[in-house]
């Protein structure tokens, strides 16, 4: 693909956003909706950076990005762990495939109810609902990326002399890595969704509660601007996931 | 005769249920607080749920609400998802928008939708809409795009018109792929579902739930979980048998799809 390709594409795709924009500035310029109901988006813009440089947004954004981190930390390294034991040992995988079989189509936003009354209203019940749900594109991708290395690639590592044990992370990790970044970002947007929910729901700080404040309000500005907000979290973290995709990638044929 | 094999890995699921259940019971008669009643408590306050007949009624119009978003949002989907994996240029014009609008929840846009839309039916099957559409369309659009280009080539070569090539070309190549986006879909519309409900809390399955819990009525907030879940694991179980019959000849690809939020 050369750059002016890539420029023409580029340019193609703004178009629906610009749009989209023209056409909300459209409708409210011409009156067709009140402000209250839909502001134009210059007002919904310079709300955003009013809101931005404020301190209270700020820590509202610093609470849902600990949230997020947190949960999708977590999610990653259960999920890879067991992920790779599952592909690698049949016993444990007799173990985790029906279980996982039950819980990956279950409705997890249900149980946050559960882990509200056993965790409380803090943290704790958020992170755990966002581990729930970013948990199991993780663990799955890690698992089916695992089950398929080559199987000359184990035996020239053994031939090689590598023990066992080793062959695990030496081998087998290293491999399945272009299939766990894959199940990383559905995780990570996972997250941005789930952790925006919990703080809709109950919460006394985040973006989730700026919306739900706003919506009590009936301040329309003010709930366009935290969706706005977590829109740009979302790209920004998935732009931050590329670069990490192809610095870890970087020896990979074709990705 | 099923081989004892067979059974076993057909009863896993069961199994595994059964297991969670089991653990559960132990651990709430271990931390043993009001607010964490055993498990069997909770199935025990399933029957005062299903048989009351204004839950029933609630928990039939969710279910309504989903079907028809679910319904809608796929017939949408599709088309548009292997136009963009036919054509490059419709790729680059829808793919920017969806990327910002895929970290978005879907049901936080409900109490926008509810000034314009009130707080009916038509504002939560629209969220229910575009929860689904965009899994439905990501994998479309993948199908369509890994279809053999020399299959293309020869239905152009014997005379097909280009839409007779993607309905009867490119749509049943792409079908596996889709029909794991409908899946990924159909999970969705239930969380969807649910998180709407209990945004604008009026009627529904989520009402239940969290009307419940603010009351602390934590037997029918548990049983109300398991009935939630049940759905989640029936419908998905009932589509997998589906698309198992519909696109038998598709190598078994993975047995459960990566993306459900």
């Amino acid at each position: 693909m050369n750059a002016r390709a890539v420029t023409s594409d580029v340019l193609l795709g703004i178009v629906p956003i610009a749009l989209l924009i023209a056409f909300w500035q459209a409708i409210a310029s011409f009156g067709y909706a009140p402000a209250t109901l839909l502001p134009p988006p210059g007002m919904v813009f310079t709300r955003l950076i009013q809101q931005l440089v404020s301190g209270t947004f700020q820590q509202d954004i610093a609470a849902t990005l600990f949230r997020l981190f947190a949960g999708f930390s977590i999610a990653v390294v259960l999920g890879v762990t067991i992920g790779l034991f599952a592909a690698a040992n049949p016993a444990i995988n007799a173990v985790v495939r029906p279980i996982v079989r039950v819980l990956a189509p279950l409705p997890k936003v249900a149980l946050y109810p559960a882990l509200l009354l056993l965790l409380g209203f803090g943290h704790g019940s958020k992170i755990t609902l966002v581990v729930a749900d970013a948990l199991f594109p993780i663990l799955l991708s890690t698992y089916y990326g695992a089950s398929m290395v080559e199987q000359k690639l184990i035996w020239s590592a053994m031939a090689a002399g590598t023990p066992r044990r080793q062959i695990l992370f030496k081998v087998v990790l290293p491999a399945a890595v272009p299939s766990i970044l894959t199940g990383c970002r559905i995780g990570l947007v996972i997250s941005c969704i789930v952790v925006f929910l919990a703080e809709m729901i109950t919460s006394t700080d985040g973006l989730g509660h700026v919306l739900v404040t706003a919506a009590r309000t009936f301040q329309a500005v003010d709930m366009f601007v935290p969706l706005i907000t977590i829109s740009l979290l979302g790209l920004a973290l998935n732009g931050l996931l590329q670069g990490v995709r192809s610095y870890l990638l970087r020896g990979f044929p074709e990705v | 005769m099923i081989s004892g094999h067979a059974l076993l890995t057909r009863s896993a699921p069961l199994l595994a249920c059964l297991g969670l259940l089991g653990i559960w019971q132990v651990a709430a008669l271990i931390i043993n607080t009001d607010s964490f009643p055993t498990a069997l408590e909770a199935i025990r306050a399933i029957p005062s749920i299903l048989g009351d007949k204004e839950s029933l009624i609630n928990i039939f119009a969710s279910l309504r609400r989903m079907a028809i978003g679910f319904g809608v949002a796929v017939i949408v989907s599709i088309p548009l998802g292997l136009m963009m994996g036919r054509s490059r240029a419709v790729a680059s014009f829808f793919n920017p928008l969806l990327m910002v609008t895929y970290p978005v929840p879907k049901a936080a846009l409900m109490p926008i939708i509810m000034l314009w839309l009130g707080v009916g039916d038509i504002a939560k099957m629209l969220v229910i809409f575009l929860g689904v559409s965009l899994p439905v369309i990501y994998h479309s659009f993948q199908g369509a795009k890994a279809v053999e280009e020399k299959m293309l080539w020869s239905g152009a070569a014997m005379g097909l018109s280009a839409a007779q090539r993607m309905a009867r070309i490119v749509l049943p190549a792409a079908l596996p792929e889709i029909l794991t986006g409908c899946r990924t879909g159909l999970v969705l519309a239930l969380i969807t579902m649910v998180t709407s409900e209990m945004i604008a809390r009026q009627s529904g399955a989520g009402n239940i739930l969290f009307n419940a819990l603010d009351m602390g009525q934590y037997d029918t907030v548990y049983a109300m979980i398991i009935i939630i879940g049940a759905m989640g694991i029936g419908l998905d179980a009932g589509f997998e048998r589906m698309r198992s019959k519909l696109v038998k000849w598709s190598e078994p690809g993975f047995d459960i799809p990566l993306s459900f939020a």
